[in-house]
């Protein structure tokens, strides 16, 4: 048999799995099409008043119009759950944000646009204790960081902050395009697989390059976790990026979540102009109290950024604190709180900002 | 020197800001949150079949226990196990056992469950009254809800499609007939999925050819009658055995029934105070008599004892 029918005869192959697979698939919904179906929402905006101007965020620069005191809407999730039988469930989720967008005749606007945020299927127990979702999903990168932490109306998590506060430092993403396994070998261990594009939700694949993510949970003790995770992307010929991240959370206090998160970030195109590799890395040290259940939380949290390994003085320090109450429902919350930056370039001003957040779902 | 000024002047406007905002602030917290030392107050979560029956213990405790407050609230089960493991409630109501996810999910979390026993229940088949059927075995329920039997003509009734009532899959009701009844098969996706026993009660009322499943308090009426357009079905083992209807306490106490379940409370570690003291009641003879006279069963020797040694 020649090459090119062995190559044939294999590409018949993967397209008759596939339609296998698909097939499957289908007959699943087909039988099972009525399911539970439900809407939710999440909104969460501020009312940000910054309460030094000297900083580099909250100085006006010399802008007329530089705002002192604003509305802003962060996000708004409309999510669609369909939980076709005990095994399979799907989800559809369209967040918003302020995008740029100019149209054919150059008129531009930043007005808030939904996109797609998840869509994906989930199989459970395909092998036992486990969960299979591919699609567009969350990546298992800082999932676990963020449920501690837990205010993601207040602030993302560590990574996911600072790539924000960067622009694109960090390959660090809260959903991409791809497929996981997530589950448990014994009650004290679980894992974490993922393969994705690397690109994150906010575009498509930017290169043939897939991005590797793998993570370790260890419960040695009811309520203490410790998380191990690594992602690989190769970056182009010879080049890599890796990601190293250690995770700790206490939970065996009633009342109290204590987590604490360090990484570091490494990729081969990050050079110096002499040719150095220079690393990012970070950690994050945060709590939350609940003062009175379902109604009054206090939180706090404790970020350093490290841009650049082989530069002197350019570390951020990010201190958040607040509270979190629940107005009249658990639904209807205001989270009250202080943002206070330090930056480590003696030129740099601290920044302090004050945010009331307002945080809603139904 | 005009720059001084500024500065000064945002310094000083920053200030006043800060601090009106946070009176508000602390000024509202204080007039909306009841604090911990004004009340005695612990909040219940869970099972839709048990929140009458704790409802009414809560308010039979309350009245003994001035100062004591007890708020109860629905959802189901899973909705229950989820707040004990998220902190937002200091007892769940649960009528089916935690499910391996829940427990590793508790694990993580550093929640250890202690769960008490406080009423059997008998989980009830019910049809509309006019329905000729009386009797059906567990294995012809099983196929009514997994959807293989569609038409009552199968079953010695009239010629019509068979409409199906349940609940939705956070409900212990739910997952223990699915486990028990459905041989942990999937429900037919023609169930119509109620919030409750209650609106499933008053869906089978209203349909001729409709099939639910409720917990056995939901059976009486307030003058501990049986509802009114309801008939509740005896049910056999199997095809040889004889057939027991759930209104039959005998047959309940003495296992002969074939679908009771126990229906629980968990806390997070060993109960304390308020919570502690609840169960207590819970379990005293008046508690237990309030649990019968709210069409449920009292809890029997085994499962008492159990419970005793899980409060200390």
């Amino acid at each position: 048999m020649s090459f090119k029918t062995k190559t044939r005869n294999l590409r018949v192959a993967q397209f008759f799995l596939c339609l296998l697979v698909f097939a499957w698939l289908m007959q699943l919904m087909a039988t099972e099409a009525k399911a539970q179906q439900k809407i939710s929402t999440t909104i969460y905006f501020d009312y940000t008043y910054y309460l030094s101007n000297q900083g580099p965020i909250t100085n006006s620069q010399g802008d007329p119009n530089f705002k002192n005191n604003f509305f802003t809407f962060r996000r708004a999730y409309f999510r669609y759950d369909n939980k076709i039988n005990d095994h399979l469930s799907f989800r559809l989720t369209f967040d918003g944000d302020y995008v740029k967008s100019v149209d054919a005749q150059g008129k531009k606007d930043d007005k808030f646009r939904p996109f797609l945020k998840h869509l994906y299927f989930q199989l459970t127990d395909i092998i036992p204790a486990s969960e299979l979702k591919a699609g567009m999903i969350d990546t298992i990168t800082f999932k676990l960081a963020e449920d501690r932490w837990g205010y993601r109306s207040v602030a993302k998590e560590l990574l996911d902050n600072f790539k924000d506060v960067t622009g694109k430092d960090i390959d660090a993403y809260s959903a991409d395009a791809g497929i996981s396994l997530t589950g448990k070998i014994i009650r004290q261990l679980r894992y974490g697989l993922m393969l994705a594009n690397g690109a994150g939700y906010a575009h498509p694949e930017g290169d043939k390059y897939k991005k590797l993510m793998g993570q370790i949970q260890v419960i040695p003790l009811a309520g203490i976790s410790i998380v191990g995770y690594t992602d690989y992307e190769k970056q182009g010929p010879g080049a890599k990026a890796l990601t190293y991240k250690a995770d700790f959370y206490l939970e065996a206090i009633k009342n109290l979540i204590l987590g604490a998160e360090y990484f570091v970030y490494r990729n081969d195109l990050n050079i110096t102009s002499t040719g150095q590799r220079f690393d990012r890395s970070g950690y994050s040290i945060f709590g939350r109290y609940v003062l009175l259940p379902d109604k009054l939380n206090a939180f706090a949290r404790l970020d350093r950024y490290e841009p650049n390994s082989l530069s002197p003085q350019d570390e951020t320090y990010l201190t958040i604190a607040g509270l979190d109450w629940a107005l009249l429902t658990s639904n209807l919350k205001l989270q009250p709180n202080i943002w206070f930056y330090h930056y480590t370039d003696p030129n740099k001003k601290n920044d302090v900002v004050f945010n009331l957040t307002f945080f809603m779902s139904f | 020197m005009e720059k001084q000024t500024k500065n000064k002047n945002l310094k000083n406007r920053a200030a006043q800001f800060w601090k009106t905002g946070l009176l508000l602030l602390l000024t509202a917290i204080i007039l909306t949150v009841p604090l911990p030392a004004q009340k005695r107050m612990i909040q219940i979560k869970g099972s839709d079949t048990l929140v009458n029956l704790v409802q009414v213990l809560a308010e039979e405790y309350m009245a003994k226990n001035p100062g004591a407050a007890i708020a109860v609230l629905g959802g189901g089960s899973g909705t229950g196990i989820t707040a004990l493991i998220n902190g937002t409630c200091d007892l769940a109501d649960h009528s089916r056992e935690w499910k391996q996810k829940e427990l590793d999910l508790a694990y993580e979390k550093g929640v250890k469950p202690r769960i008490f026993a406080i009423a059997i229940d008998a989980l009830s088949i019910v049809v509309n009254e006019k329905n000729p059927i009386d009797i059906l075995t567990m294995a012809q329920v099983g196929s009514i809800f997994r959807g293989e039997i569609k038409n009552w003509k199968v079953l010695g009734g009239a010629d019509q499609k068979i409409s199906l009532y349940g609940r939705q899959s956070n409900s212990g009701t739910y997952a223990f007939l699915q486990e028990h009844v459905l041989n942990n098969k999937n429900y037919s996706p023609e169930v119509k999925e109620m919030n409750g026993n209650a609106q499933i009660i008053e869906a089978v009322t209203q349909d001729l050819s409709g099939i639910g499943y409720v917990g056995v308090g939901y059976l009486y009426d307030e003058n501990g009658n049986v509802r009114r357009g309801i008939k509740v079905l005896k049910i056999k083992k199997d095809e040889n055995a004889p057939a027991f209807s759930p209104l039959d306490k005998e047959a309940v106490y003495s296992a002969k029934y074939a679908i009771s379940r126990p229906l629980y409370q968990s806390t997070n570690g060993k109960p304390s105070g308020l919570a502690a003291d609840f169960i207590r009641f819970e379990l005293s003879p008046e508690g237990q008599a309030i649990v019968e006279k709210e069409g449920f069963f009292k809890i029997g020797q085994e499962l008492m004892e159990q419970n005793l040694k899980n409060l200390k």
